[in-house]
């Protein structure tokens, strides 16, 4: 373990670090606006061009208000569960390869902060970590609405990464191999949508539910149970949540890139930029179904992931298996 | 010299989180510091070339099996019980069993046991050792009977815990 | 670099720390998800043991023996954590110590 690469690592998270921190005042901004022009109107405008400064505004007015901890709330839980899901999130896009081998300085260095060759075990592991920060959250409130929420929106979440594990699963089988590098690094000639439609369509339903995204923020929309399990969160800590859930949608989208769609793979621009245009179109598509699409009660949401997502990634799991053994395959 | 720093720092957590298990009052803190040693042990196993099982017991152990304690102890609503301990004799006879059990532990470990013990060096690791790759070819050829005798177990788990939750009006 | 590999010696002498640990735990403890936790420890300090074992002799066996504790004792779990939901829902007291008749 030379100097070199200590340094080459270091520099390569905080660009990570940095990316998340100033792309996701860019996406609630973006998000803003798209969902104000489909709904018909302008979104923000005032402050700063095109409106563009509206999150910063808003970063600093929470960054103002008055931080409470709830009386009879379990202090060190309750200043500690925001923190879990970013965590998570950043342990999660350590492993996302953004970019081809680079040359600098005469180093061959990956654009990926560090290739597992269990990377995507590595990713499942951390995204069921993230059901801590909610289920904690919600119960360190000490008050019923968030517990509820929390023990709700932690339920759907673990119900739902089974079926993410699964149409992963049928990926793998394909490339033979867990290290994301790789898999992008195999999808040359063909992106993995092609074969594995179904599989990509499964992950990204699982993937909106995981993150608690409409249609499926039931358990911490505004109308549902107050607020869900971050009533009780204000200033900062509900900053944190909020960037929490914007970094899991940046991960979401991430390996939805790399296993299915190429990775950095694309005729003319660098590789990085590539990777950039499609994680725009991944967090528009997000936000396209936010303003479209009405909310999923809580039981038909937990009967779609159980017995509508769950059986069908068993089914292309099983399929992908057959094709796979009558092909030949190793 | 980093392996030998790790493996202190993630013994050293496994310790202390797990005292702090067995001595909290509250039984959320308990599950907390429980999460804390799984994490620990995950770690000890990468220093032990089983990064496949490492990330099993990250995904299984301390995101499945802990959330499901969390919930039943959430549900549950337990306080914190008072005295802490068993009160009297018990107490006594459970901390001199315990110390027993260790002084045992440590007799049959630093006595070599026997001969498949520590008297030997350490073999050879053939390549791929502890990789997803290797553990499914032993898994699905040396151990396919017990693997589907477990899948059988699960099943029954599943069934046995549906039949236990549901509420028993008449 | 030299490499310092880990003892066998100090893996088996944690897993016993850890194992005594959850005796500890399981004897002295009133709560019964307490006690169910350091049962749980008592697993992972023979997990520790079995993957540190399967170093030592080179063998992959020693880790697929951890693979099915895991899943056994994710099936235990889910079955006591039943079992005691049940129990617990009608006595209103998680302290074993109240539970000592069969009459329910």
């Amino acid at each position: 373990m030379d100097i070199a690469f200590l340094i080459e690592s270091a520099v390569k998270v905080l660009i990570v670090f940095g990316f998340v921190l100033a792309g996701v005042p860019l996406v609630v901004w973006m998000e803003r606006k798209v969902i104000g022009h489909m709904q018909d109107r302008i979104g923000p405008q005032r402050v700063g061009p095109f409106g563009l400064l509206q999150t910063i505004a808003d970063g600093m007015k929470l960054f103002f208000k008055e931080d409470l901890v709830p009386a009879g709330a379990d202090r060190v839980v309750f200043i500690m569960a925001p923190a879990l899901p970013v965590i998570t999130a950043f342990l999660a896009l350590c492993v996302i390869p953004f970019g081809d081998t680079v040359n600098v300085f005469g180093r061959q260095v990956p654009l990926q902060v560090t290739d597992v060759n269990i990377a995507i075990l590595w990713i499942l592991g951390t995204t069921s970590m993230g059901v801590y920060g909610i289920v904690l959250g919600g119960w360190a409130s000490n008050s019923k609405y968030p517990l509820l929420g929390g023990l709700r929106s932690s339920a759907q979440m673990i119900s739902y990464e089974l079926a993410q594990g699964i149409s992963l699963v049928s990926v793998i089988l394909m490339t033979g191999t867990l290290s994301l590098a790789a898999i992008v690094r195999q999808q040359e000639h063909l992106w993995f949508i092609v074969p594995q439609f179904f599989a990509f369509v499964i992950y990204i339903l699982c993937g909106i539910a995981e993150t608690n995204r409409a249609p499926f923020d039931l358990a911490e929309a505004e109308t549902e149970l107050v607020a869900g399990f971050h009533t009780e969160y204000s200033s900062m800590k509900f900053a944190l949540y909020f960037l929490a859930e914007y970094a899991n949608m940046m991960v979401v989208s991430g390996i939805a890139i790399s296993v299915f769609f190429g990775g950095w793979h694309g005729p003319v621009l660098p590789p990085v930029v590539w990777f950039l245009i499609k994680l725009s179109l991944f967090l528009f598509f997000y936000v396209w179904l936010r303003a479209t699409f009405p909310r999923l009660r809580y039981d038909q949401l937990m009967a779609f992931g159980w017995k509508v997502l769950l059986p069908a990634s068993l089914l292309n799991l099983a399929v992908t298996a057959v094709v796979l053994a009558l092909q030949g395959a190793k | 010299m980093t392996e030998a720093i790790l493996f202190s720092l993630f013994s050293i957590t496994a310790v202390f989180f797990a005292v702090n298990v067995i001595f909290r009052r509250n039984a959320v803190h308990c599950a907390l510091h429980l999460v804390g040693v799984l994490l620990s042990i995950s770690g000890l196993f990468v220093l032990l070339n089983a990064q496949f099982i490492a990330a099993i017991q990250i995904l299984v152990y301390a995101g499945a099996i802990m959330v499901l304690f969390l919930f039943v102890v959430m549900l549950l609503n337990v306080r914190g019980e008072s005295p802490l301990l068993t009160p009297g004799a018990a107490k006594g006879f459970g901390f001199f069993f315990a110390a027993l059990a260790f002084v045992e532990l440590l007799w049959v470990a630093l006595s070599g046991g026997g001969s498949e013990g520590t008297a030997r060096p350490p073999a050879a690791l053939p390549p791929g050792f502890g990789s997803p790759a290797e553990i499914g070819r032993i898994l699905y050829s040396t151990w396919l009977f017990p693997f589907e005798v477990t899948s059988i177990l699960l099943l029954i788990a599943v069934i046995g815990a549906v039949v236990l939750a549901k509420r028993k009006f008449a | 670099m030299q490499e310092t590999v880990i003892p066998l010696l100090a893996y088996q002498i944690l897993a016993a720390m850890l194992f005594t640990i959850g005796i500890v735990g399981v004897l002295v403890r009133r709560s019964a998800l307490v006690i169910f936790m350091s049962i749980e420890l008592m697993l992972n300090a023979v997990n520790l043991s079995f993957v540190a074992f399967s170093k030592q002799n080179g063998q992959m066996d020693g880790q697929i023996f951890v693979f099915f504790v895991m899943s056994v004792a994710a099936a235990e779990v889910a079955v006591g954590l039943a079992i005691l939901v049940a129990i617990f829902r009608s006595r209103e007291t998680a302290n074993v110590d109240d539970v000592h008749l069969l009459k329910g």
